[in-house]
């Protein structure tokens, strides 16, 4: 524990520079953009979020979680750091639950600053704040970042067994692209890690009622917690015997 | 008699079948800087990447401490400092925020961070960002980076690879003081006898993987054997004035060629040939170097298929120049 916590500081170092936390200050930027233009009977929260949403969860989600989950590999890959840091007196387990937790950090991080653009965007246009459905709201903010957690597992374990920043980027480019064709399928929808987020976000409710948007909240939730453990497992076991 | 620092029995380590490091049993004394000596290649880089655990060996053991590597990697680890090949760093960092990445790991007061730093000589250099370091500081970072944390043992392989020579004498001074100041332990690789020479206290030479001398840096002295030549203005009467000092010289280029002569004997030596009216124009001492060491130790069969191997594209015409050199 108090290892993992050493390296979670040490982790913070490294990100000190870099201007990789303002992907996360974009992507709501943009989202109150589409907010702002929707159009929305005023007072119709939900139906604020659900427009919000649609960039946010389908596009921007799965990319800053593959952005950020090869970010915290960047500057070991860069500079030779692996040899460095797996030298020190630091389990190998204990550092690559730190780095994945940096990547969760920073999605947390998008994911509030998205909540609160939604709620400026609908007092910017006269919603009464009272009316917010806050239960649905926290539902579908929290069910969205747990929702990127697989993604985050899978995208870490990718980005440590590739020597680079890119690879793994363009791989989850080329898995995100398909999220709208992929949500319509019941079947394969739920366990697609990039749809995930999405799914998450925007399921069942009066606009979305077709392909795997219909499958209750808490089936979902338990498909996220399953592959979030199996991808967590195989990156770990992997990153232990990793020859450095 | 076990002050052994570091000690592998039989290590072993296979890359697609062929052995990388086979039977290795490295012994390092405290308090020695120990010279691990081999070509390119013989596979220094693999051992010690097993030494500090980034490697698994297919079979053998380590013992750091006199504690075995599998069961204590990290209480191990706690007392080692170390450099891998090339140094590592964070680039966008400047040296006191790489330093304080491994201190928060390390879990070592602050103050140590200027300690090393001033030790390497990088104090003034300290806020400025790594990327734009030139090699030989970025080197220096390392080995501050490998002290931060107080360790008993130092491994640096190859810490002065691609420096410049004012660079390969700060480096090599560094380490030299590390046992008399800190009672460090330190083993350093390295694929040049010379740079080895210089600062090692005891010597292990690997070729192919596998450990073909290892003992004091005097006997390995002893053993590469140096020869004087006496370049003068008659070389053949020269040989003549050897001969009744009981030197038997063999005449080289119009030079005498003496082999394991002492101190008083040359002194002696060049005291008669100057009262033999001699000009001498030159005393110097040649020492073999690495590859006629290996030759020497490996045995002819046995090194021609060293050099055909370390040499695998061009490898016949320096095989057949490296035997001539030897049979001279």
């Amino acid at each position: 524990m108090n290892q993992w916590i050493a390296a979670l500081r040490s982790e913070r170092i490294k990100l000190g520079h870099s201007r990789i936390l303002l992907l996360a200050v974009i992507d709501p930027l943009l989202c109150v953009l589409i907010g702002l233009t929707a159009g929305m009977e005023k007072g119709d929260w939900m139906g604020l979020l659900l427009a919000m949403s649609l960039i946010h969860a389908m596009f921007f989600l799965p990319m800053l979680t593959g952005i950020f989950s090869a970010f915290v590999c960047r500057y070991e890959h860069e500079g030779g750091g692996w040899k460095q840091i797996l030298s020190l007196p630091i389990s190998r387990p204990a550092l690559y639950l730190a780095k994945l937790l940096v990547a969760a950090g920073a999605l947390a991080l998008a994911q509030i600053l998205f909540a609160i653009s939604v709620v400026l965007v609908g007092l910017y246009q006269g919603f009464d704040l009272s009316l917010i459905p806050w239960e649905l709201f926290a539902t579908r903010l929290l069910g969205g970042f747990a929702a990127c957690l697989p993604l985050a597992a899978l995208q870490l374990f990718v980005s440590t067994m590739w020597s680079s920043f890119a690879a793994p980027l363009v791989l989850n480019m080329v898995f995100t692209v398909p999220n709208i064709l992929i949500v319509n399928s019941a079947t394969v929808g739920p366990y697609y890690p990039w749809a995930q987020p999405m799914l998450a976000m925007m399921q069942s409710n009066i606009d979305y009622n077709f392909g795997a948007f219909n499958l209750p909240t808490q089936s979902l939730m338990i498909t996220v917690g399953a592959s979030f453990l199996l991808f967590l497992t195989a990156g770990l076991m992997y990153f232990n015997r990793k020859p450095v | 008699m076990t002050d052994m620092m570091i000690e592998t029995r039989n290590l072993m380590k296979k890359y697609k079948g062929t052995r990388a490091v086979d039977a290795l049993n490295l012994a390092i004394p405290q308090g020695e800087i120990y010279g691990f000596l081999g070509p390119n290649g013989a596979g220094k880089t693999t051992t010690i990447r097993m030494l500090l655990g980034l490697i698994k060996p297919d079979s053998g053991v380590v013992q750091i401490f006199g504690k075995d590597l599998r069961k204590d990697r990290l209480q191990i680890l706690r007392r080692v400092g170390s450099l891998v090949e090339y140094p590592s760093y964070y680039g966008h960092l400047n040296a006191i925020e790489n330093l304080e990445t491994i201190r928060r790991i390390l879990n070592v007061p602050k103050s140590r961070i200027h300690e090393v730093l001033a030790t390497v000589g990088l104090t003034k250099d300290a806020k400025r960002v790594v990327k734009g370091y030139s090699l030989g500081m970025k080197q220096r970072l390392g080995i501050a980076t490998a002290l931060l944390g107080s360790p008993e043992l130092l491994i640096l392989d190859e810490p002065t690879n691609g420096l410049d020579p004012s660079g390969i004498l700060e480096i090599r001074e560094l380490i030299k003081k590390m046992p008399k100041e800190q009672g460090i332990t330190v083993l350093v690789s390295s694929h040049l006898l010379s740079e080895v020479e210089q600062m090692a206290s005891s010597v292990g030479i690997v070729n192919q993987g596998r450990m073909i001398f290892q003992d004091s840096m005097p006997n390995l002295q002893r053993k590469a054997g140096s020869e004087i030549y006496i370049a003068l203005s008659d070389a053949e009467a020269g040989v003549v004035t050897a001969r009744e000092l009981g030197c038997f010289p063999r005449l080289d280029d119009g030079r005498l060629v003496f082999k394991g002569l002492d101190n008083g004997q040359i002194a002696r030596l060049v005291a008669a040939l100057v009262d033999a009216r001699h000009s001498i124009y030159r005393v110097e001492e040649r020492r073999k170097s690495l590859e006629d060491l290996f030759l020497t130790m490996t045995g002819s069969g046995g090194a021609e298929t060293d050099i055909s191997r370390i040499d695998a594209g061009h490898g016949a015409p320096r095989a057949v120049g490296l035997r001539r050199e030897a049979a001279q």
